[in-house]
């Protein structure tokens, strides 16, 4: 039995897999925000994949109120200390429009030019250098600092006081 | 006597003709009342509950379409895939990937990090000593979600059958060609359909979960596959940083 399902399963799976990595670029190309930060391209260390570009998106579809959850059991700690958004509840490891993103994303065109301390955005200017101080990174961008960290599974930069 | 015999042969054969290719034959009353839940279809969850905790070693695959609804009401339908590889009762890596944002998590019964490949990004915090404790700790305490947490949790105290509002066997229906019984459950403002793989092997392959708390009903569909026989090593669920790697925190729910 189990060796007959696995036989089974890798046709589909890579059908799967396949569909997934050959769609994704077509169907989501549009995914991927710059978040107004400039739209800095990161290097991928996986190499030879194609990249998102978002330019051409609509504003209008990061406006998001809600969504999709993907598991029954989970405690959903709806809408705790979340001070933007309505009703919005984090819907599941493949959100990406996380309550503090999404209030991110709309703190990242202001920080541009006021980066106010604490302020949390999801890009950082082209022109930052990285710094290893004490143990810890950031990245210096002219005289504004930020310090990346992991809010829910993305990596945001929260603005910090110059660290020298 | 000879005309209402055929007569009635004929009704017969009429009334049999419309099921004559169902699968099995249809329930006496079909017209149970809105809320039941049925004892059958909660005793399908609890056995496939019990059977996934069975599971000692797996690889599970999963892709998912979701959907994010936008402030007039309007969805935007988005999908992502996901690799975990489960070895019970502490270690599991998970791999999630999409146009957005791809990235993996290592859980080595100490440890849990997260690792954003893009770019070189970890970060690393205690974990609890079981997979069902770190999904529970990472999702209350970090808002970080592991693809296919129900897996863990079916099966145990964490989810409770007592809380179904409505259960309901919804017939078979085939899931990449596997034979499956179609279930579905309310509870709360969610609403959830399950395909079981039919037989003594009960592998969930199919799951929809519908959010009643908008009223446009956002919805998820995840796709199961499943490796019961996987050939990973344990080591891969050790976090080695790649060279270049840098670690940086993962903010708590609660910080500001």
């Amino acid at each position: 039995m189990k060796k007959s399902i696995s036989k089974l399963l890798v046709a589909p799976l890579s059908a799967l897999l396949l569909s997934s990595f050959v769609l994704a670029p077509v169907a989501e190309a549009k995914e991927r925000g710059g978040g107004g930060g400039g739209g800095r391209q990161v290097a991928k260390g996986g190499g030879n994949k194609v990249k998102v570009n978002n330019n051409s998106r609509d504003v209008r579809s990061t406006n998001v109120r809600n969504t999709s959850v993907n598991n029954v059991n989970v405690k959903k700690n709806t809408n705790v200390n979340v001070n933007v958004d309505h009703n919005h509840r984090h819907g599941g490891w493949d959100n990406d429009y996380h309550p503090i993103a999404t209030a991110a994303a709309v703190t990242a065109t202001v920080a541009v030019t006021a980066a106010v301390v604490g302020s949390i955005v999801r890009t950082v200017p082209p022109n930052c250098v990285p710094v290893n101080y004490n143990g810890m990174i950031y990245q210096q961008c002219g005289s504004t600092w930020y310090q990346p960290q992991y809010v829910g599974p993305q990596v945001q930069y929260v603005v910090v006081a110059p660290i020298y | 006597m000879v005309h209402k015999k055929l007569a009635l042969g004929a009704l017969a054969l009429a009334l049999a003709m419309p099921f004559a290719h169902a699968e099995s034959p249809p329930p006496a009353a079909v017209t149970a009342s809105a809320n039941a839940v049925d004892a059958a279809s909660v005793q399908a969850l609890k056995n496939m509950g019990a059977y996934l905790q069975t599971l000692q070693r797996f690889t599970v695959m999963t892709e998912l379409s979701g959907e994010k609804v936008l402030e007039d009401g309007q969805k935007l339908q988005h999908s992502a895939a996901a690799t975990v590889q489960v070895q019970r009762p502490n270690m599991l890596k998970a791999k999630m990937w999409s146009a957005r944002n791809e990235r993996e998590l290592f859980y080595d019964g100490k440890k849990a990090t997260l690792y954003t490949p893009e770019l070189k990004y970890f970060g690393t915090v205690d974990a609890a000593d079981t997979i069902g404790g770190m999904v529970e700790q990472l999702e209350a305490r970090y808002d970080i979600e592991v693809p296919v947490s129900d897996l863990f949790i079916w099966g145990t105290a964490g989810a409770p059958v007592d809380k179904l509002e409505s259960a309901m066997n919804a017939g078979q229906d085939f899931v990449a060609g596997v034979l499956c019984d179609h279930y579905a459950f309310r509870q709360g403002k969610i609403d959830w359909q399950i395909w079981i793989t039919n037989g003594d092997k009960p592998l969930p392959r199919k799951i929809v979960i519908t959010d009643r708390s908008d009223e446009a009903r956002p919805q998820s569909v995840s796709l199961l596959n499943w490796n019961l026989k996987p050939s990973f090593k344990d080591s891969v669920f050790t976090f080695v940083a790649p060279k270049g790697a840098q670690p940086i925190g993962i903010r708590a729910r609660d910080a500001k």
